[in-house]
Order: C-alpha cells, then structure tokens, then sequence
C-alpha cells in the first residue's frame, strides 16, 4: 500500500484553513498573502493537472454512440439493429470507420481540434454483465474483487508523490453521494455545488454553535473524520466561493443535476483550492426499451444531447485566450460507463446489458482527433460470448496512462493493483515518469493552479 | 513520501483548537511544524480519545435501529417492560412483531386527517382514478411519500416502518415514474411491501413480480416470446433473491456446480431462461390484446414462450405449457428455496438491524431460520426475530450511520415536532440530503452503509435541517421546545443535561463533549448560575440543534 504519510498533508491543510475561515480572516491576513505564493526554490514540482470522471450509470450503448459507418462491420450493424441503427449519412465523421451520433455535435469542435480522443471496444475484461458488479469493479480498480477497501482515485491521491502538502480540497464527488472511485478517501467532499453549503445557522448563534461543532467532531473514528471535513468544506466554502457563478465565455449547461454538477466542478476549480480530482455521474442509460429508433428519441435528446451539451459547456468554461488561465490545459476528462449494450436489438426498440464499450477522453495534452483501440470486429465469431463487442482494450490501460503521463504518479501498482498491462496508447500526451520524482519537504506552500502550467 | 512532518502529534486538534480561538491563531500557524499541543485548552485527554463509541443503555440501541429514534417517553416505555434487557427486549420485539396488536390512534388519526386521498383505494381503483383517469398520475406516490414520512415520525408500529422501508429498498422501484408506478404506489406500499413484511418471503417475491410497479419499472411487461426482456429476470437474481454474491458472470452453465440437484449460483443462460419463463407475465393495461383495463397482473398465453428451458440444473419441459404460470413459479420457488438467497437475505437485514458488518455467526444463524421456515406464513417475522433478539444485536452499536431518512425521522421525533402535514418546503429540505422516498433511479434501493453516507454533502444537510428545524422554518413545520422544558431549569448545567438526555437517552461520548453543550448555552455564565428567561429563549434552539448535529445523533 502506498507509503505516503497521510497525516502530514493533513496538518498543513488544516494550519492553512485556520487562514482561510472568514472569522479569522483579518487576523490572519498576513498569513493569507503568504501562502498565496509558491515556494519558489522549486517552482512547478508539483502536480497541477486536474482529472474529471464522467461515469455515466446503466451502461450506454456505445455502439450507437460511435457507430460503425463502413465496411463489412457496417453490415452486421445494420442486420442486428434493424430499428435502432443510426443511418450512416447522419452521423458525424470521426475517421473512415466510425461516425459519432448526431447528438453530440457540441463535440465535434473538440475532436476536430484534437482536443477529444475515443476509445472503442474498451472496459472489464471480467466476464460480467451485472452493472453493480461492473460499476464496483471499475471504480474500485479491482476487477474481480469487490471488497477493495478503496476506490482507484483514493489509491491515486494517497499515493501521488507530487501533491502539496498543503493542498485544501484535492477531491470533489459533484453530487450528495461520495462516488465508490473515491471510497475510503478522508479528503473528498462530497457537494452538489458550492452556493447553499453552509449550515443555515443564526446570524448570532451560527459561529459559536459551528465552533462547538469542531469540538464535538474531534476524534479518530470514520464519524469525527466525516464530521471535520465538512466542517472544512463549508469553511473553504465560505472563504473562497462568494457570490453567483457566472460561466466563462457564454457557456451554457444544460438543465438538470448533471449540468449543475458540472457547473459546480468548475466553479470549484476555479476557486483555487487544488481540486485534483472530481467525479460526475449521469444515469439514464439502462435502455431496455424504446431507446430510441433510426438514432433518435430517448438516447438521443435525454441523455447524449445533455451529455454533449454539458461537456461543451464545462470545456468552453474552462477555457481561456490567455494560456496561464486556461484550466482546460490542465485539464483530462474521462467519460466511461459499466459496460456496453448488445449489439442485437431486443424486441421492445432497446438494448441489453453488453460487454464492450466506449470511453471519451477530452483534455488540453490529449492527442485527439483519433479513435483508439484494437477494433475485434462485429462478425459473430468477433463477438465476446457471441453476443457483444469484445473487450480488446482494458479500460485501466487508459486510466493509467492519464494517472501516469498528466498526474505523473508512477505508482501505478497501487491504483490498480495486479494490473500489470499498461502501455501507452499515446492518447495522451507527455511521458511517463520512470522513478518516483525527488519529494518536496514539509514546508511547501500551496501553490495556486493559476501560477504555472505549460502553454505547450 | 518521506516522513518529515508525519510523528506529528495528534495534528487535527491542534489546528482545530487554533481555528476556534484567534488568539491563539497566530501563535498556532508558524512554522510549519506542528506546535506542542500543550496550553490550548484543557482538559483534553477526553476529547483526544474520541473514538468508537461505548454501548449506550439497551434501550438506545433498540430506538435507533429497530426504530426511528426515541420519541418523548420512548425510552422509559421500553425500561419498563421487565425486569432485565433481555426481558425487555423480548418483550418489546414480540410486541413490535404483531404490530396489529398495538394500538396506534394518533398515526391513524392524523393519517385520516392528512388529505390523502388515494391512501384506501384498491388497485383497479388507483388505475381507473390515477392511471386511466385524470386525478393526477403522482397523487398516489405523493400520498404514500408523505404517509411514509408521517408513520415513521407518529407510529408507535416502529418495527414494522423499519421493515417497510428496507423491503421497498430491497424491491426497490423508482416510483416517480408519472406513469405505471406513480398511479398505483399505495398498491404496491400496502399490498405488496407491507402486506408481506412479517409473512412469507416466496409469497413477497411473487407479489412483486406481478406488482404493476415492478411490471412497469423493470419492463416485464412486454417480455415476450418474440424476444425476452432480461431486464427483470436479472435483477430478480441479483438484487431480489440470490444476490451478486451468486453470480458466475458468463460460464457454460453445465460447468456449474450442484448442490442438492440444484445449480450453487446463477449464470447468464440461467437469467436468459429466467426470462423466457416470465415471458407474457405482464399488465392488464388495456393494449395489446389485453382483456380489460384495470392495472392487474395478466398472463398472456400467446406471449409466452412454451418451449421447453434449461434453468439452474432443472430441466423445465415444454409440457409445463399446461399450467401456464408454472415456468415462471417454478424459478421463483427455486430462488425462494434457495440456500444462497437465505444467505444473501440474512446477511442484509442483519446489515440493516446490526452493524455495516455483521458477525458471520449472526448471519448465519438468520439464515438458518430463513431456511427452515421457506413455507412457513411467518418466515419473515422468524428471521427478524432471531436477529432482535440475538447476542450480537445487543452488542453492536455505532458501527452504522443514520442516513438521511433516519436522521430526518429521528429529530423530528426527537424534538416533538408537530410534522402532521408537510408541505413542499419541508420536502424540499429534506430532500437536499440526498434520500427523497421512493427515489433510487437504479434498482439496487439506497445503500445502507455508512461509506457511502457518511460524506460532506449527508451531514451538512442534515446540520442544516436541524437549525432550520429549531427556528420553525422546516416549511409547515413547529416545534415548541420551551414548552416541553419542565419549569424550573434554569441554569447551563440543568438545561444542557435535561436536553442531552431527552434528544439522545444517555450521556454524551465522550464525556467531554457534554462540556460543549453547557458552554453554549451559557455563553460565559457560570455554569450553575440561572440564566434569565429571555437568554434561554434565545439560545435554547440552537443549543437542542447542537445536540441534534452531534456525533451522538448520528450513529445507529
């Protein structure tokens, strides 16, 4: 398990958050202009990239999300889906071989300027077609084994060499849940979005009740541990995360939890607290039935078209003229689902639980406008348990080289323990670090995520 | 990383000390080495040690899990039932389990009294009113959420809301659906869910099948020969009966194992064979050739699939054709037989009822009664009794988290809140926490699991509905806590202890944190000096929301 030592980053990011409580601000505004600059006798060791998790719950139908369009495979889309394929001319041009669905042509910016890589016939290579099963071993990292004591993110963020100790909020689940990639992590919040976060205490007896608080949540015990980092979050809330939000250049998220969620991971980011990592779910996508014919209906307009449009939104967000505030060149966002659905239609105008699958990959340093993977084929000799897409690419390949080549933590045996076959698809760019870099000491300061990043 | 900072003592106190008191702010920050704990605050060594929390009175235990928490009196009710705690609790349990034997006037009242219209009506009446008709599709499910809410708060029947709420997450269907579910929500809540709880575990499972809910959510209802829906038959294996932990995920079914002649788990072939056995189990809804219109479970012959089946290590010949919903029973007789469902049966409501971790003695035990009493009328109640009643219930404590439902339930019971209508507000607030009733998109029911709640988002809104709670702002909601205060308390120590034992029944753990409560109240007076009446006024709700926000509140 990895060697770090939890408590250290912890003590300094608790010195810190005595600095950013608005109660003690003033007192404490010397500290405040401190710790707003690096150390700089070594600026940049640390790790700035920030990694977004998409899972998208129910498994979707990734073979009509990035559609064969050609060849003998084209074929034998069409006879198995007789009213669910989307017609060839209508989807958007990926490559020669595969078309994207028409609803996410707010996309389609993105991989034409290489900024939006695929990953096809990609997932578990476990032979299971249950989505808790699946969803368990995916974001635990631990196919096979559900009873991982932690999520693969945790993994990553206890064992990440290259964090500042003196990080504040390394880890969001945008939501009211803590996603299971993230399981056993003492460090993420769990939040729906940062305006309303707060206690709703009274204008009088508010502070001193939230100070008590403090007090009664001391202790080593999963409790007290959940206790004081809401406590921090709200306190992080409140100094750092003021007045309505306002999206960057025009952007505009779709309705519903999903866009706020999204919303909320940029806001988050914006506010400078080191996010790290952040998880999104959107569910939705278990389509039995009348999914929708010809490419339209329900997949199309109630779940990819809100897909679409959120990851737009959140990129256009995020994005800036100005290299040095542009967040997207941190940025690698990941969106994967359980699995797949079977290429053979079922009766009721649906799909059942498949194998193979497709992952997007979105991000400043992704080599995009590529699909990637080793497509099997769908004749029925192609075809895992003579059924569905095969599995050719494990999806920890892909996570891996993200963890290795963007977050540089070489530690790659404990996010995926047992998992022993990455090699980089070259989807993303940089190199991976061959030995674990010199750590820095204890005295780092947080350094702020709009101080450096390559303009590469 | 190296070990610098890391033989730190105890870090978090010191800067949460820090964080609390200003002046000592800067003292504390500089340098970056941790600061001797000394000279802060004392005494601390208690607070320091705050850990797993001691076992509280018996009677704790059996209000916070087998029940919503303690009402006004709960507590003194249960330590009167006999002469030790297993006499009590014996007494208590048996009495929880014949719930029609306890009278329970004030729910029943302010059900009666509440405007829910839908809440007697038969099942062809919701779906002649509410599905066909124009009464609004969601009165049903509004109605059953809010009776649901009023019961877990009033009901004296605490056990059996319990259950109740643990059967609808194990069956767990998505009922805002503005369609099959919503219009006939009370249907599926009183005759399916609570008609069964205590009964018998194959009659329940039949139930669901042929509920028009479950029908509808898991798209049973137009599974047909033609080409199956799996949907169903999968998650009836997973979820509902033998459980993941049963799964052989995609293996030659010939290669599985028997036991006893019977399969020992379930491949994919077995949940494709499930569901030709289902096909034409579906909904008299009027289409397709259905005869009448009135939402019941109707078996459609031409739509089933008569060809003989391979299920499980049973051979089901297509001769079975003469008794048509015999493809179908004979799986679910197979899977309520079955000694894994008994397993993964017994482990979850000992989940539920003891630890996030059961002992596998109790489990075992549970399972055992389970599988003994497969045709018994009171199967279900046998096996919740054996876990009420067992050696490991009485010893586990604070190794589950209340989630949002529980702790919503528990305050309002708490602080005899008077919740006998509420409104969209309070559901709003409610709701933020992130458990709306009825609400699980994805059939596996809300996790019961202190990893999955126990997160910044559950326990901040919950925080905030106690202090929204206390100033009578949870929507229609009104407390009057200085009404319920017996006259003549007056000073920090008094009010502070009157309180903690009334909202939690026992000191509070570690002892220390009581300090916290009397100091808040007292806001710099001397602890044994009379507060004046206005400062009690003033402070008495937020200090009862302290104690409702402490980590005491919260374990189960």
């Amino acid at each position: 398990m990895p060697t770090t030592q939890r408590p250290a980053r912890r003590f300094t990011r608790r010195q810190f958050l005595q600095g950013c409580s608005a109660a003690i601000a003033a007192m404490a505004g010397a500290r405040l202009t401190h710790v707003a600059y690096a150390d700089p006798t070594a600026p940049g060791s640390y790790n700035e990239e920030i990694m977004v998790v998409v899972f998208l719950r129910g498994g979707w139908d990734a073979l009509n999300v990035v559609v064969p369009i050609a060849g003998a495979d084209r074929g034998y889309y069409e006879d198995a889906r007789e009213e669910l394929q989307v017609p060839a001319n209508q989807t958007l041009a990926l490559n020669a071989q595969f078309g994207l669905h028409p609803a996410l042509a707010p996309l389609l910016p993105l991989y034409q300027a290489k900024h939006f890589a695929i990953v096809h016939a990609v997932g578990l290579t476990y032979d299971t077609r249950s989505h808790f099963d699946a969803q368990q071993f995916l974001e635990l990292g631990t196919p096979g084994q559900k009873n991982t004591p932690t999520g693969w993110i945790t993994r990553h963020l206890e064992s990440a060499p290259n964090l500042p100790p003196t990080i504040l909020l390394p880890a969001l689940s945008a939501g009211s849940t803590q996603a299971m990639a993230l399981l056993g992590s003492t460090e993420a919040a769990a939040m729906s979005g940062p305006n309303g976060f707060n206690l709703s205490g009274h204008w009088h007896w508010g502070d001193p009740q939230r100070a008590a608080l403090r007090e009664l949540y001391t202790g080593a015990n999963w409790l007290y541990e959940a206790g004081t980092r809401t406590l921090d979050t709200i306190d992080l809330v409140e100094a750092s995360v003021t007045g309505t939000y306002t999206p960057a250049n025009g952007a505009v998220y779709p309705n519903g939890s999903f866009g706020d969620n999204l919303k909320a991971v940029a806001q988050m980011i914006k506010a400078d607290l080191g996010l790290r990592v952040a998880t999104i779910d959107l569910g939705g996508w278990d389509t039995h039935e009348n999914q929708g014919d010809e490419g339209g209906g329900y997949l199309a307009s109630n779940q990819l078209a809100p897909l679409a449009q959120g990851l737009a939104a959140f990129y256009t967000d995020l994005s800036n003229a100005a290299c040095a505030q542009d967040y997207t060149r941190k940025l690698t966002l990941v969106v994967m689902s359980e699995f797949g659905r079977r290429l053979k239609e079922n009766f009721n105008h649906g799909t059942d639980h498949g194998h193979g699958n497709a992952m997007f990959v979105l991000g400043g340093h992704v080599n995009g406008g590529q699909v990637y993977g080793n497509w099997p084929g769908l004749a029925n000799a192609q075809l895992y348990d003579g059924y569905d897409l095969a599995v050719t690419t494990d999806y920890r390949r892909v996570l891996s080289e993200i963890v290795s080549k963007r977050l540089t933590n070489p530690n790659l045996a404990t996010v995926f323990p047992g998992y022993a076959g990455y090699t980089p698809l070259n989807l993303i760019q940089g190199s991976d670090p061959v030995t674990p870099p010199v750590l820095p000491g204890p005295h780092r300061l947080f350094m702020p995520l709009t101080q450096t990043g390559g303009c590469s | 990383m190296p070990d610098t900072v890391s033989s730190a003592a105890p870090p978090r106190r010191l800067s949460r000390r820090a964080a609390l008191r200003p002046d000592r702010l800067l003292a504390a920050l500089p340098p970056f080495e941790p600061p001797p704990p000394a000279g802060l605050r004392a005494p601390d060594a208690a607070v320091l040690q705050g850990g797993d929390p001691a076992l509280p009175p018996l009677s704790v235990i059996v209000y916070n899990r087998l029940a919503f928490g303690p009402r006004p009196g709960d507590l003194a009710a249960f330590n009167a039932l006999g002469g030790n705690d297993d006499a009590r609790l014996t007494s208590w349990v048996d009495s929880q389990l014949n719930p029609n034997g306890i009278s329970d006037t004030n729910c029943d009242n302010l059900l009666a009294g509440a405007g829910l219209p839908s809440l007697n009506k038969s099942l062809p009446q919701l779906w002649a009113d509410y599905y066909v008709g124009n009464q609004g599709r969601t009165q049903p499910i509004n109605d059953i959420r809010e009776a649901t809410m009023l019961r877990a708060v009033y009901s004296k029947r605490q056990l059996k809301e319990v259950l109740a709420d643990f059967w609808h997450n194990h069956f767990s269907v998505y009922a805002w659906d503005y369609g099959y579910a919503s219009a006939t929500w009370v249907h599926y809540d009183r005759d399916v869910i609570r008609a069964n709880l205590l009964g018998n575990f194959r009659t329940m499972l039949g139930s669901v099948t042929k509920s028009t809910a479950m029908l509808y959510y898991l798209d049973n209802y137009i599974n047909q020969v033609a080409g199956f829906n799996e949907n169903f038959a999968r998650e009836c294996h997973e979820l509902h009966t033998l459980g993941a932990e049963n799964y052989l995920g995609v293996v030659n079914p010939l290669t599985v194992p028997k036991e006893n002649g019977v399969a020992i788990g379930y491949c994919d072939n077995d949940v494709y064979e499930a569901a030709r056995c289902f096909t034409g189990w579906r909904v008299n809804n009027g289409y397709w050739g259905a005869p009448g219109n009135d939402g019941s479970f109707y078996y459609q012959d031409g739509w089933h699939d008569k060809a003989n089946k391979l299920y499980m290590g049973q051979y089901l010949p297509s001769s079975q054709a003469s008794d048509p919903l015999k493809d179908g029973n004979d799986v679910l007789d197979l899977l309520a037989n079955h000694p894994g469902t008994a397993r993964f049966i017994a482990r979850k409501l000992c989940c539920r009822l003891i630890s996030d971790d059961p002992p596998q003695s109790i489990v075992d035990a549970a399972a055992a009664v389970f599988s003994a009493n497969t045709n018994a009328g009171d199967q279900l109640k046998k096996v919740v009794r054996a876990i009420c009643l067992s050696a490991e219930f009485k010893a586990a404590w604070g190794q589950k988290f209340k989630r949002p439902f529980e702790a919503a339930a528990g305050m309002l019971r708490a602080t005899n809140a008077d919740c006998s209508n509420p409104d969209n507000s309070f559901w709003w607030y409610y709701e933020s926490a992130g458990q709306p009733l009825f609400a699980r998109r994805s059939p596996d029911g809300y996790p019961d699991n202190k990893s999955v709640w126990a997160n910044t988002t559950a326990l901040m809104q919950r925080w905030r509905f106690a202090n929204i709670l206390v100033r009578d702002d949870l929507g229609n909601v009104t407390v009057n806590l200085l009404g319920q205060m017996p006259g003549g308390l007056t000073t920090p120590n008094q009010i502070a202890d009157f309180w903690i034992a009334r909202l939690l029944g026992r000191a509070m753990d570690p002892a220390a944190n009581r300090q916290e409560i009397v100091r808040f109240i007292a806001q710099g007076v001397g602890y044994d000096n009379p507060l004046a009446a206005q400062d009690i006024a003033d402070r008495l709700p937020h200090m009862v929301a302290l104690i409702l926000m402490a980590p005491d509140f919260q374990w189960r």
